[in-house]
């Protein structure tokens, strides 16, 4: 939070506006404390049911989309850090992404970031019907959480994660609202490693200049 | 022979009528469109979970016309030959099988057994969105309880960031 609100002052004049999202089932109670202390003045907003994940089927945080002014998508889902707090464990430098992100607040269309609607298509594409049927139970879970029965909730996460398992927010919102060695028989650092660390959890954003605005070469 | 078909025919109906007045009577959370509704009388049957028409319309905002099932100037048709899988009449009223409706549409369906709750997810029509490339809308408060739409910021540039506090 922080981070973004010294980006939002520098750009903010040049037509940009930031929504920052909380995807947090707790909501206000869990996410509150960090808007307070960023008091940010660009559009924080609260989202306990996870929904824009869902909408445009995020699988971790920060997750960034370049919106233009008719409301298209530029650029989706993608690590969205910009600042090196954590570098240690991500090894991502925000660089690259901030000055890509000025670029097509520069330069619009005609940036060299902006990614050509074949690839856009097929980043966005969900066919999968377990990924799917994987947004229900998460949903069915938080429900039931919500509803007090936090035991009832854990084996409709746990199928959420077996349906989607490249979700880290499926993991990591359910291990947030119990014990994760106790109910879930892992941790958030185990699964990293067992995924295949860090570069795994945060695959770092091809930001290489002109490279998303090509077409994907035919296969020879 | 025409007898015996028609007899036939109401013997299956008879059959069929037993076999699903066999459903159990059961109390329903049904979660549609992220709104939870209580469904005092739904009836489950294999696997089945059917609703009064009347419940329909309260958990889903559905309602059963002759060109299909329809919320605004939105229409599902019902597959013509298929149409007893959908709709009965039992008990002087028209039930409706929710689950039936939810693979026509390529809706998800995550069910509690124990907490007698079904979560229906996005149709096909709402996953649509993506495809176009066009950035869905969403409707969320801010601390304030402020409500914001993403389409608020149409001629803005947006940049969209999830973060969580986990």
């Amino acid at each position: 939070m922080p981070g973004w609100q010294a980006i939002y002052q520098q750009l903010k004049d040049k037509n940009l506006e930031i929504v920052a999202v909380a995807q947090d089932t707790n909501g206000i109670k869990d996410a509150g404390p960090w808007i307070t202390a960023a008091n940010p003045t660009f559009t924080a907003l609260i989202d306990e049911r996870h929904l824009v994940s869902k909408l445009y089927n995020m699988v971790n945080v920060p997750t960034g989309v370049w919106i233009d002014e008719q409301g298209k998508i530029v650029r989706p889902n993608e690590v969205a850090f910009v600042d090196d707090r954590f570098k240690n464990f991500s090894g991502l430098d925000s660089a690259p992404y901030l000055n890509a992100l000025r670029d097509w607040i520069e330069k619009g269309d005609k940036s060299v970031y902006r990614m050509s609607e074949e690839r856009l298509r097929e980043k966005l594409a969900v066919n999968d019907p377990d990924v799917i049927l994987a947004a229900a139970e998460f949903a069915l879970g938080e429900h039931v959480y919500k509803s007090g029965h936090l035991r009832e909730a854990i084996p409709h996460f746990k199928e959420a994660q077996r349906l989607n398992p490249k979700s880290w927010n499926y993991k990591r919102q359910a291990y947030a609202l119990s014990d994760a060695k106790r109910d879930y028989g892992t941790t958030f650092v185990d699964e990293v490693e067992k995924a295949g660390g860090s570069k795994v959890y945060y695959p770092p954003p091809d930001l290489t200049p002109g490279a998303a605005t090509k077409d994907k070469q035919p296969q020879e | 022979m025409k007898w015996g078909i028609s007899i036939g025919v109401s013997t299956l109906f008879l059959l069929m009528a037993c076999v699903s007045a066999r459903g159990q009577e059961t109390h329903a959370t049904i979660i549609y469109d992220d709104h939870a509704t209580e469904i005092s009388s739904a009836n489950v049957d294999r696997g089945q979970l059917w609703i009064t028409t009347v419940d329909l319309k309260r958990a889903t905002g559905f309602a059963l016309k002759p060109q299909g099932i329809c919320r605004d100037e939105l229409c599902f048709p019902l597959p013509k030959f298929r149409k007893q899988e959908f709709v009965r009449q039992s008990s002087g009223k028209t039930w409706f099988s929710l689950m039936t409706f939810a693979r026509l549409v390529h809706q998800p369906v995550a069910h509690d057994e124990a907490l007698a709750t079904w979560y229906f997810g996005l149709r096909s029509d709402q996953r649509q969105g993506l495809s176009s490339l066009e950035a869905p809308d969403f409707t969320l408060p801010d601390m304030n309880g402020k409500i914001h739409s993403l389409s608020d910021f149409r001629g803005k540039k947006v940049l969209l960031i999830t973060w969580a506090s986990w």
